[in-house]
């Protein structure tokens, strides 16, 4: 009897020092280091550019191009300026003919868009709606595609699942 | 967009779900919640304050980083301790290995070829840092917790400091609740007999 007194005494002692431990908390700064070190997940968007911007900024890359850049300028001054000088006359005309041809172009798909919706009736189904009162399912079918697209947006710059990272835990 | 007096106030798998959103509030209302404990329990393990905060530290980072890979279905706390223990246990393994190089070199036949080849690893300058440890790890509970085995040290400080279940301890454990119970159990007899003079 007097040894299981002396058990259960010694086992409250036990528990009692265990629970009273206090916990420990490391050095200030702790959180800041381990942040430093932890990748937070980004945009697939940002992801993109952050990558160019890698990719161009390794060292041999980054002289490469601004090597090319140096040289493109050097050529431009050199060949193109006085070139662009001496054909100003005959760019000019061609610049003005290209000018009359996408003008003619542009009106001419204009004026067939036009023809085809009237000869098609697709005008008339468009006034026919502004009419009889269907215009709210046309807008609510222009809402959902708008919806769709801006969903389409958001998945291309939401923040990307990875699943491909292993723990050995 | 929830705020950091929010996030306190949700369980750790929201709090997770948010952080895998990229939000870095949950990430730090993660290490908020967990520096503490973990730190505790991997610097009771190895009982070096500047080791413990390096395998504190990359406890951390490695959770923190492969929080895709955490499944829900399991505690956050189970994982992390996990995490936490296998980095201590480690470490200790390794101290293990040191030690017995301490021993001079295998191939050291005679007396004087063991102590020309043994390393010296007695500092007998305390540093302010080992000083604290002392002070801090010092009390006869502490010195009890560390006589005792690791896996013993681990049961016991998930159960009676972090107050973790037995099941979440077999979880962190990769052990049977059975094989648990029974290093608690046997854990606290060791510590029994290292506290006997202390009964009240």
């Amino acid at each position: 009897m007097d040894k299981q007194l002396h058990a259960s005494d010694l086992d409250f002692t036990v528990l009692r020092e265990l629970t009273a431990l206090r916990s420990f908390a490391p050095s200030r700064g702790f959180s800041d280091r381990v942040m430093a070190r932890v990748s937070l997940p980004q945009p697939a968007a940002v992801v993109l550019i952050r990558r160019a911007g890698a990719w161009v900024m390794q060292p041999r890359r980054a002289v490469t191009l601004a090597v090319a850049y140096a040289a493109s300028v050097v050529i431009a001054l050199r060949l193109a300026v006085p070139w662009l000088t001496a054909h100003a006359p005959a760019l000019k005309l061609g610049a003005a003919w290209v000018g009359t041809q996408v003008g003619t172009l542009c009106n001419s798909v204009a004026l067939s868009a036009a023809d085809w919706a009237v000869r098609s009736g697709a005008a008339d189904a468009v006034r026919a709606v502004a009419s009889s009162g269907k215009v709210w399912p046309a807008v609510a079918a222009l809402a959902v595609g708008y919806a769709v697209g801006g969903y389409g947006f958001y998945a291309l710059l939401k923040t990307p699942g990875r699943t491909d990272a292993l723990v050995r835990a | 967009m929830a705020t950091a007096k929010d996030l306190r106030t949700l369980g750790d798998r929201e709090v997770v779900a948010l952080a895998k959103a990229g939000k870095e509030a949950a990430y730090r209302e993660l290490l908020n919640r967990y520096e503490r404990p973990v730190f505790s329990l991997i610097y009771r393990m190895v009982r070096d304050r500047a080791l413990a905060e390096d395998l504190a530290q990359e406890t951390f980072i490695k959770v923190l980083n492969a929080l895709d890979s955490y499944r829900p279905e399991f505690k956050f706390s189970s994982w992390i301790f996990k995490i936490a223990n296998n980095a201590a246990i480690d470490q200790l393994r390794k101290r293990e290995l040191n030690t017995l190089s301490l021993d001079g070199a295998p191939g050291a036949r005679t007396a004087e070829e063991v102590e020309a080849t043994a390393l010296q690893a007695v500092d007998h300058t305390e540093s302010p840092l080992a000083e604290l440890e002392s002070r801090e790890l010092g009390s006869e509970i502490e010195q009890a917790i560390g006589k005792l085995r690791p896996e013993y040290r681990t049961a016991i400080l998930l159960r009676h400091v972090e107050g973790r279940a037995y099941e979440e301890i077999a979880e962190v454990m990769d052990l049977p609740l059975g094989t648990v119970k029974t290093y608690i159990h046997r854990a606290r007899l060791e510590l029994r007999e290292y506290l006997a003079h202390l009964r009240t």
